[in-house]
């Protein structure tokens, strides 16, 4: 192994190292954060606001509601407002905010007062 | 002759210092506005305390007027457009009871404060929601003069931010450079003392931790503090903002801590007396576990 080989190595590891670094800094600086909960004003529908931990907009954040089966029920996205609203399926369900790769939050029925 | 009347002059300041210095750690007042839980993890009806008092020796408490004002300004994120909602129809009289072992206090003796009992609607979004309580004038006869302490205390809900950073343009104002509703023990907390928006260079401040526990429902701080003072210069600790306004402290204990900057609002007269315009802001610390 020449010097020349090693030097070359090492910074490639090196640079590795770094943008690997970066990459996971830059994924846990924004964790998705999200809450439902029963519209005070029409008890037949939930009211689902997205957002992330460094204050981003959650507009075109995909949402999905679930039944059991994991069938899809309803499919959407947040809005402008990062909120996304929809009428109880007859089922029982869960929602999933879906900001990408190891950025979902699942919202199970039972925790939505 | 000169020089020994400039010594002279140098000494009278110096009394004069002292006197004022004292006045201020034996006086200093504090407009509480607390509920149990700057950073619930989602949004609830909560309940609003405001206790006019000295919170590291748990009384004397002093009787409130009416407020006149008491509001949120609420964000989610940092792209939305803040929303401020009128709370004064939640805010309602209550008699705060003296505790046996305030300093200076009289046991059962009871003053007026004022009680929130908000809805969930209020904090029910995610993000900040930043609660001011402009409260009456207080004549305060031992100084002759009136104090009046905008007072803001911020809840977060589920960790979204939104506007706490954000200067609100009041008569007088704490800038949080950190987040008032996340705090570790040994951490620091760093502010700006604004009136109108506009640094205070130089501002004097006082910090003080609430050192009797509240019982909201029982109208009272417990009887027992937390801490043992060594000696009254650690009840309130007293600071200056630099030449920008700007201030660090330490927290090095878990609980509520008031930062409180001392006249700096523009209005400085009331009904023909002396007005202190001053700004307070609670800042929460929880023990990393």
């Amino acid at each position: 192994m020449s010097a020349r080989f090693f030097c070359t190595s090492s910074f490639l590891f090196a640079a590795l190292i770094f943008t690997g670094s970066f990459a996971s800094t830059t994924a846990f600086a924004h964790s998705p954060i999200c809450n439902c909960y029963n519209d005070d004003e029409d008890d037949s529908k939930v009211v689902c606001e997205g957002g992330f931990s460094d204050g981003g907009s959650a507009e075109g954040v995909g949402v999905k509601v679930l039944n059991d089966r994991d069938r899809v029920l309803i499919n959407g996205a947040m809005n402008a407002d990062s909120t996304f609203t929809f009428t109880k399926p007859d089922d029982d369900f869960h929602v999933i905010y879906d900001a990408g790769p190891s950025h979902q939050v699942i919202i199970y029925m039972d925790d939505i007062e | 002759m000169t020089r020994n009347l400039h010594r002279l002059l140098i000494r009278s300041s110096a009394i004069a210092l002292g006197v004022v210095g004292f006045s201020a750690s034996a006086v200093a007042h504090f407009q509480v506005l607390y509920t149990a839980e700057m950073a619930p993890t989602r949004g609830k009806a909560t309940q609003f305390t405001m206790v006019f008092t000295h919170p590291v020796h748990g009384g004397p408490h002093m009787d409130m007027g009416q407020p006149e004002q008491f509001y949120v300004v609420s964000q989610r994120g940092g792209d939305s457009e803040p929303k401020r909602t009128d709370l004064m129809k939640y805010v309602t009289p209550i008699d705060w009871l003296s505790s046996k072992k305030a300093k200076g206090g009289e046991a059962k003796k009871s003053t007026k404060a004022f009680n929130a009992s908000l809805p969930r609607s209020v904090t029910r979004s995610l993000g900040d929601h930043i609660f001011v309580l402009q409260p009456a004038p207080y004549y305060e006869s031992g100084e002759d003069k009136y104090i009046q302490q905008f007072t803001r205390t911020m809840v977060n809900v589920g960790g979204v931010p939104g506007n706490w950073a954000e200067p609100m343009g009041l008569p007088a104002e704490i800038q949080p450079l950190n987040k008032p509703y996340a705090n570790w023990t040994g951490g620091v907390f760093r502010g700006r003392v604004l009136a109108d928006g506009k640094p205070v260079p130089n501002a004097e401040m006082e910090i003080e931790f609430i050192n009797h526990a509240p019982d909201q429902d029982g109208h009272r701080f417990a009887d027992a503090g937390e801490v043992e003072l060594p000696q009254d210069a650690y009840g309130t600790q007293t600071i200056y903002a630099d030449a920008q306004g700007e201030f660090t402290i330490g927290l090095p204990r878990a609980g509520w801590w008031g930062i409180c900057a001392l006249a700096i609002g523009a209005d400085t007269e009331h009904e023909g007396k002396a007005l202190s315009q001053d700004a307070v802001l609670w800042v929460q610390v929880k023990d990393m576990k």
